[in-house]
């Protein structure tokens, strides 16, 4: 059943983009669209009115904190006709709304037009949902997770390579020096699901394994589990248990935490002199201690619940923003690249070292499960997370607990 | 005019607003019925096929349902109770002000005029950790600095304060009036009685101001049972489970979960028991009058 419902998503989806790229972008066309509010997209936002000029499309920018953003989507996808046309999609969802026939397979798009797609880092694809020649989502940023780090607190020393290594570091941080030894996010649900894929992932641990069988309860997600709560009681900040990506944010920014497992361009604002006097220049990248870290990124959809005009529109944004010229504009004013060509560009390197780090940080991200559940996941997993580091629930049970929930929501 | 024409133009008079009363209200609550009933899903948006009593079966399975039943239960009387104790001594005090009262009472609406979501937003800054200002105030004189919000044994309690520091003002606006509507007639006797201040509020004031106080009550008692803006803003119930109320818990099955048959579900178990406690405290409060 779940097989047919993909295939005729899929069939539906074909017929519909066959019929839009037949539709010409017409310049009365208002392409709408949901952003999260973040630095990235004011990049784009700057470069809109080339693609004004350019193309006479129109459009019209919504900005959302992240929280609100599936909401706001699920309810207009679900809606005869969507107000956003125009989407930009977390790879969280890239299961759930092209199995819900919410998107517009972009695969004839990308074929007609000749876009390159090998030019895009590979690990992308596989979390944007891609299979095949069926495209539902186009990379548009990337977000996986590495380690931001005070230099000069440092000493000389080397950055450690094993999550032990890794954790005894920030501790030690914690205890000798004036600073929290990390910033954590320890919120219920995205905010730390997300910074403990990193662990597990680095441990060498998994969600699922080569077969889809659920492996969140083996060895390594007891060693990850065990070390993100020893992280959480010895290195965090007071708060943590209910701490975002915005308060990890200000915290390392203010000059009072070594370290912050966090998305990677978090290092551009955190660089700025003017916002973060107190650690800008002082602060470095690494890939997560073990090798790999969490993957994730944004991509830019088609609502399959709008014009045919619409989507073409929104094809031909989708087009430019993705074009060399444009990603490396977006990439020299500080927006994700999503292209290796970009992560290479001499121009981009001079003025972001650190791209040479990042791009590292990119390719061993690793895929949260993507699923129609995935938010609900988030959920399960942050809460049982949640207890365990605040000591209400143990190692074993918390992991036993979210394993089953995995396995419930994967067989709903 | 006969008993009948008066009563049929009474309704005729009632039966615009009615209708659309019934309109604006009765079909939302009827069609979250029979969302509660079906298999409507985020992914399958469609009320049949019907389920029966299915998703409330499923609730009533649930451990984290019935734990945010009674975390609900616990929510609802601590705030009502802070709200109520303060609301009442912020009230007999204002009787005492002569001079400036109005600016007084236009200062206690500020909190209630601003959206729950800001003061939310507001209360997370101040109670950060490590940059807000209340732990510096507290290190400054010489306290040491509180995990508000991310303490499990203390989160409820904290969301608890923002609740109380908003909706006191509401408490205090009615009970305020109610006591301003007080006969002078049995305090002058309980004076020439010799009655005390204390004596006069608890033989005189409080029976008097019981009904007004009960509406008080049973309002606030709905508004706290309702509440979402609070954790989904300042804790997304956490940490753990400490602070993940009904209403939360109903949004989080209707949009996490997808499920919007069982968010609707829990939203209509929500709405018995404020039915339910709304019933119970009006039959106590008819009871008293009699």
């Amino acid at each position: 059943m779940r097989k047919f419902r993909f295939a005729r998503s899929m069939t539906l989806g074909l017929a519909a983009s066959v019929l839009a790229f037949a539709a010409p972008a017409s310049a009365d066309v208002t392409l709408r669209t949901l952003w999260e509010d973040v630095p990235e997209a004011s990049i784009i936002e700057k470069l809109l009115p080339q693609f004004t000029e350019k193309t006479g499309i129109k459009i019209e920018v919504e900005k959302a904190v992240y929280s609100d953003m599936h909401d706001k989507l699920a309810l207009q996808l679900t809606s005869p006709e969507s107000y956003y046309n125009l989407l930009l999609v977390d790879y969280l969802w890239a299961e759930e709304f092209p199995s819900a026939g919410w998107l517009t397979d972009l695969g004839p798009m990308t074929k007609d037009s000749g876009m390159n797609l090998d030019g895009f880092i590979s690990s992308l694809w596989d979390i944007m949902g891609r299979k095949g020649d069926y495209i539902p989502i186009i990379p548009a940023s990337t977000y996986s997770m590495g380690v931001i780090y005070r230099t000069d607190l440092m000493g000389g020393a080397a950055f450690p390579d094993t999550l032990e290594g890794f954790v005894k570091l920030i501790s030690d941080m914690k205890a000798d020096k004036d600073v929290v030894g990390a910033a954590m996010q320890g919120q219920r649900g995205d905010p730390n699901s997300m910074e403990f894929s990193s662990y597990l992932f680095a441990a060498g641990g998994n969600y699922l394994d080569a077969d889809g069988k659920v492996v969140l309860n083996g060895e390594a997600s007891k060693r990850a589990l065990s070390l993100y709560v020893e992280a959480i009681q010895k290195a965090a900040q007071e708060g943590a248990l209910n701490a975002n990506l915005d308060d990890t944010g200000r915290l390392m920014c203010s000059g009072k935490a070594f370290s912050m497992i966090s998305y990677w361009l978090m290092l551009a604002p955190l660089s700025d002199a003017t916002d973060c006097p107190a650690v800008a220049g002082k602060l470095a990248l690494a890939v997560m201690p073990g090798g790999r870290g969490n993957g994730g990124g944004w991509g830019w959809g088609i609502a399959s619940n709008v014009s045919d005009e619409e989507k073409a529109a929104a094809w031909e944004f989708i087009k430019w923003v993705q074009s060399p010229e444009v990603a490396k504009q977006r990439a020299l004013l500080g927006h994700a690249p999503v292209q290796s060509e970009v992560f290479r560009d001499p121009d981009v390197l001079a003025k972001f070292p650190y791209y040479a780090e990042a791009e590292k940080v990119v390719e061993s991200g690793v895929s949260f499960p993507i699923f129609t559940y995935t938010s609900e996941f988030e959920d399960v997993l942050g809460t049982q997370i949640s207890l365990a580091a605040s000591g209400q629930t143990t190692i074993d049970e918390a992991l036993s607990a979210a394993n089953k929930g995995l396995n419930d929501l994967l067989a709903r | 005019m006969t008993a009948i024409s008066r009563i049929r133009t009474g309704w005729s008079f009632a039966a615009p607003g009615l209708s659309l009363l019934v309109v604006m209200m009765g079909f939302p609550v009827v069609y979250a019925f029979l969302m509660a009933l079906s298999s409507m899903t985020l992914r399958q948006f469609q009320l049949s096929p019907f389920k029966g009593l299915g998703n409330f079966v499923n609730l009533f399975e649930a451990p984290l349902f019935w734990q945010a039943t009674f975390l609900t239960m616990r929510y609802a009387v601590i705030t009502v109770a802070g709200e109520f104790i303060i609301g009442l001594a912020i009230a007999l005090m204002l009787q005492k002000v002569l001079r400036w009262r109005a600016v007084y009472f236009s200062i206690l609406t500020i909190p209630m005029a601003i959206s729950p979501i800001a003061v939310a937003l507001i209360w997370r800054m101040l109670l950060q950790p490590n940059l807000g200002i209340v732990n510096e105030a507290l290190k400054g004189i010489g306290f040491g600095t509180v995990d508000w919000l991310g303490d499990p044994g203390l989160a409820l309690m904290s969301m608890a304060m923002v609740d109380i520091w908003q909706q006191t003002s509401f408490v205090v606006l009615i009970l305020a009036a109610g006591i301003a509507s007080l006969p002078r007639e049995p305090y002058e006797a309980a004076e020439v009685d010799g009655a005390n201040s204390w004596q006069q509020f608890y033989y005189i004031t409080l029976p008097m101001l019981r009904p007004v106080a009960a509406i008080a009550v049973i309002i606030q008692l709905i508004n706290e049972f309702r509440t979402y803006d609070l954790p989904y803003i300042l804790t997304r119930g956490g940490p753990g489970n400490a602070t993940d109320v009904l209403s939360y818990y109903a949004y989080r099955r209707a949009f996490l979960g997808l499920s919007l048959n069982e968010g609707a579900a829990a939203s209509w178990i929500l709405l018995l028991i404020v039915l339910c406690l709304t019933i119970l405290f009006f039959n106590a409060i008819e009871r008293r009058v009699r």
